[in-house]
């Protein structure tokens, strides 16, 4: 059920890209500084001009794939501004962690600030009011309701799937280095996926506005039956030393063999990457239990 | 003369005034502080291990744990080693203060002060990003290599001063200040969500295991070994030269022999926990100060006290956060104690007056001023085209003209202009610092009034959850001021005697480092925002700051012609310049309260980290211009035509990336710098 809405919501893509427009409109130039709300939109199937980072995506966001005409305009916090003034954008997507630079933009093009991650939390419900307002700035509403009855759907498919699996709770993080990881918790996009597909979040403690609290493995051991899913990429070396590690290998997960690696998913993400995460926990707990 | 200055250390660093008179030989002092930081450590580490676990278990955790039992488990390897690491870390750094110290006869020598630790901080930061397979060599030798090299340009640095503990200690800043540069600039230019190079870097000091105690045993063992067998030479090395050459020891050789010892020490704790702030500096003069008078005494009491500080701070770090706790590298919150300590120390140690620099100077003097003055300008005005109309678009390299030409400049002229503005002040700054002071290696950036700016811009950013442009300028002259304030009440006690007064700034600064290696190791993303701007970024310059930065250099300017008598005079020596019926007093006020203001203004818009103040008045000088206003006057224009070239440079080399024009101008400054303060 669960790829079957995915492959669903997929195959819509390539459709919607070829989709006629309304007769003569021609498409929106849209520059995007944030690679949550670019996501949101390579999804409704609007390919923005040029995109901040562009090689991260790669590493750290992986899906939907970035088209490769999407130009790269430089560092999120320093978008080159000549270079943008260049492509002409008719709008620019930022969020308002780049308040500090929002004037230098506006001079270029209209700027649009759509917050995910603020102080006030709710991020899953901020990233469903961010697609209907992308959906409604490119003339799409259709297929913004689409993807967010899609991604409802999604989970409630894994909430069914992962029944079996509910009683125990599981950890995400990201390893910073064989000792450190930052761990998601409420005020996470995690969080929130979570509370939809029925499964507690091992992390309880406190967590900044992104969603994450940084602290060592061993302040993972609290919670004697959890599982730990560790997203890649790994910082080099944290593999190798990990496995030599004693602390390591006396925490209950490590102990139990319930240990997960997931591919990357863009933690600071929206419903597309909130997607990715429950399809792949749920392949990466069903793989868990196939093996025994 | 700066030999003779550099006293010796069995007389001159007693804090004046408050001579311990404890009766007999014991360093009691050192002995009941050591007892009191002995006692909260113990005390600490109690509450702590009793949260972990039930008393019952304890010496099941500590002999053989159950590894069924997480609780034992964790105690027994990450609790236990943590503590073993702070001890023999705290210890190592302790002994390699002394070392420093007694051997560069500098009462502010320590790990921190003399630019080691961040030579070795950088090197495995550079190893780590840029050649990771050099680490599998062993971190130690690439963290030694950094702290050869940093000691290395610090000796070369402060030569001609003889070594003196002032020159010494303000190379030390700056080749700190360069490494922090690079080190940021590999931050900002890699920019991903995770930092683990941050809380390495701040000197975490969390363990799984005991292979990092086991590293470190026996290299430290090894240097502390052949410190040992040195006592005896290196005390002789705390008289003068001349004494300990009538003792037939030679003396090359064993200073040579200590300093490596103990930056051995310093590259080892580096390589394995990251930077410990001033914790070194704190054990090597807690330890005088308690009473310790001879090398042999203190060789003991500050390895000791500084086991016993850093175990304590640890322990303390470890009851604020909880053992579940958000991460507070421990090395960040030692500095963050260590630099106030610093700044009671410094009205309290007998430096010495140091000699004033220019006035011995024998560079040639140029016949034709006018004509290198008007090369520069011609250099500068041609930059400045370039910097204006030629840079790389999506077609490539290409002058600008026609339509596209407004469009440019109206995104080129602001943060040429400023930069032009910021470059021209750092100069004169520097300038007025270098005449007041008679230290070559005076500037702004050393004053702590950047650092002061800084500090503001991280208030408000991390204080206020949307700051905007104006809020951030608001935050960071204010802060730019609180610092200036700090410093002059420093200053005051000592009638703004210029050494005290930068040795102020470098606790400031140091202060500043170490609240932001906090900040950064939570990882929190708006610590990037803060990290480009320190990087020296001209990006958020548009037209209104731009104005306001060029119309500030303009009136500050104006009123530089009042100065140039002063600026003749200072170098000739306080002596000297009262006898020519100045009041010393007034006219460094004045002085003081110009550069404040000209590097607040600068500061805002390139950052703390340039080297501009510091460089651009040598390059004037190098060209033979001598007196104040020719010297000024190419100094400002050689400023300004850096900081250009540099904004040029950072917007077109990566395009459409940018590298920030203060960390360019930064790493083009640095080995200029080095160059010109080589002495033949």
């Amino acid at each position: 059920m669960t790829r079957r809405t995915a492959l669903a919501l997929s195959a819509l893509l390539p459709l919607a890209t070829v989709m006629p427009r309304a007769a003569g409109a021609k498409p929106l130039r849209i520059v995007c500084l944030d690679d949550g709300l670019a996501e949101t939109l390579l999804t409704l199937g609007v390919t923005p001009v040029a995109v901040a980072d562009r090689e991260v995506w790669e590493k750290w966001v992986v899906e939907p794939p970035l088209p490769p005409e999407v130009a790269d305009i430089g560092t999120i916090l320093e978008p080159n501004l000549e270079f943008l003034q260049q492509l002409r954008p008719d709008i620019i997507l930022s969020i308002p962690y780049l308040d500090g630079i929002k004037p230098l933009l506006e001079r270029v093009a209209p700027v649009t600030t759509i917050g995910i991650y603020t102080p006030d939390g709710q991020p899953y419900q901020r990233a469903v009011e961010a697609t209907r307002q992308l959906a409604a700035l490119v003339g799409r509403q259709k297929e913004g309701e689409a993807l967010i009855a899609a991604t409802e759907a999604h989970f409630s498919d894994v909430r069914r799937q992962l029944s079996p699996f509910s009683a125990r709770p599981v950890y995400v993080v990201n390893f910073l280095d064989p000792r450190n990881v930052r761990v998601y918790g409420r005020m996470s996009l995690f969080e929130a996926v979570f509370d939809r597909i029925g499964i507690r979040n091992a992390w309880t403690g406190e967590t900044n506005y992104w969603g994450f609290a940084t602290v060592g493995i061993d302040g993972l051991a609290t919670s004697s039956d959890a599982r730990l899913a560790y997203l890649e990429p790994l910082p080099e070396g944290a593999a190798g030393t990990l496995t030599e590690s004693p602390v390591w290998n006396a925490m209950p997960f490590v102990r139990n063999r319930s240990i997960m690696r997931l591919p990357p998913v863009l933690m600071f993400g929206t419903l597309p990457s909130a997607s990715r995460f429950a399809r792949l926990l749920a392949e990466a707990l069903m793989a868990e239990s196939a093996r025994g | 003369m700066a030999e003779q200055q550099a006293l010796s250390t069995e007389t001159s660093f007693r804090p004046a005034g408050r001579a311990p008179r404890f009766p007999g030989r014991h360093p009691v002092g050192a002995l009941l502080l050591c007892a009191a930081l002995l006692a909260a450590a113990l005390a600490a580490t109690f509450s702590n291990i009793t949260a972990q676990l039930p008393r019952a278990l304890w010496l099941d955790a500590l002999a053989s744990p159950d590894i069924d039992d997480m609780r034992q488990v964790l105690v027994h390897y990450a609790f236990l080693p943590r503590l073993a690491v702070s001890l023999l870390c705290g210890a190592a750094l302790g002994l390699a203060g002394t070392v420093l110290q007694q051997v560069l006869r500098n009462p502010l020598a320590s790990p921190e002060t003399v630019g080691v630790s961040a030579g070795a901080y950088l090197a495995l930061a550079l190893a780590t990003l840029l050649a990771p397979s050099l680490l599998a060599f062993g971190r130690e030798w690439v963290a030694l290599a950094g702290a050869f090299a940093a000691l290395a340009a610090v000796l070369a640095l402060s030569w001609h001063k003889g070594l003196s503990p002032l020159s010494v200690v303000l190379a030390g800043l700056v080749v700190s200040l360069y490494a922090g540069a690079i080190g940021a600039a590999l931050v900002v230019l890699r920019h991903e969500w995770l930092a683990s190079l941050f809380i390495w870097g701040a000197g975490s000091l969390g363990q799984q295991d005991w292979s990092a105690t086991l590293w470190l045993l026996p290299r430290l063992g090894a240097a502390a070994l052949a410190i040992g067998l040195m006592v005896r030479p290196l005390t002789l090395l705390g008289l003068d030269d001349e004494g300990a050459r009538s003792l037939g020891v030679p003396l090359a050789a064993y200073r040579f022999a200590g300093l490596a010892a103990a930056v051995c020490l310093i590259a080892f704790v580096v390589a394995a926990v990251g930077v410990i702030g001033f914790v070194g500096l704190a054990a090597a003069t807690l330890a005088r100060i308690g009473g310790a008078r001879r090398l042999g005494q203190q060789l003991v009491m500050a390895p000791l006290i500084g086991a016993a500080l850093l175990w304590a701070a640890d322990q303390g770090v470890q009851i604020a956060t909880g053992p579940q706790g958000d991460l507070i590298p421990t090395g960040a919150i030692t500095a963050l104690l260590g630099a106030p300590l610093l700044l009671w120390l410094l009205p309290r140690l007998g430096l010495g007056a140091e000699a004033p620099a220019l006035g011995a100077e024998r560079l040639p003097r140029a016949r034709h001023t006018g004509l290198w003055l008007a090369a520069i300008g011609g250099l500068l005005l041609l930059m400045l085209a370039l910097a204006l109309l030629y840079a790389p678009g999506p077609d490539g390299w290409t002058f600008a003209s026609g339509d596209q030409l407004q469009a440019l400049l109206s995104w080129r002229l602001p943060r040429v202009s400023a930069a032009f503005a910021a470059g021209a002040m750092l100069a004169l700054a520097g300038l007025m610092m270098q005449r007041l002071t008679g230290n070559p290696m005076a500037s702004p950036e050393v004053l702590g009034i950047s650092a002061g700016a800084a500090l503001g811009m991280m208030v408000a950013l991390f204080a206020l959850s949307d700051a905007s442009r104006p809020v951030q300028i608001a935050a960071a002259t204010t802060g730019a001021f609180a610092a200036l304030l700090v410093t002059l009440a420093i200053g005051r006690r000592a009638a703004y005697a210029p050494e005290r007064l930068l040795l102020a700034g470098v606790a400031l600064t140091a202060l500043f480092d170490a609240l932001i290696l906090v900040l950064t190791a939570t990882g929190d993303p708006r610590a990037m925002l803060l990290l480009n701007w320190l990087t020296g970024s001209t990006y958020g310059v548009d037209a209104a700051s731009a104005l306001l930065t060029v119309t500030t250099a303009f009136c500050l300017f104006l009123a530089v012609p009042l100065f140039m008598r002063w600026l003749d005079m200072l170098p000739l020596g306080a002596v000297a310049v009262q006898g020519l019926g100045v009041n010393l007093r007034v006219t460094r006020l004045l002085v003081l309260l110009m550069v404040a203001a000209l590097t607040a203004a600068s500061t805002l818009v390139v950052g703390p980290l340039t080297f501009i103040g510091l460089m651009a008045p040598h390059l004037a000088r190098r060209l033979g211009l001598a007196r104040a206003l020719p010297q000024a006057i190419g100094a400002v224009l050689v400023g300004a035509l850096i900081m250009v070239c540099a904004d040029w440079i950072g917007r077109t080399a990566i395009f459409p990336r940018q590298i920030p024009a203060g960390l360019v101008a930064t790493l083009i400054g640095g080995p200029v710098l080095m160059w010109l303060l080589r002495r033949r």
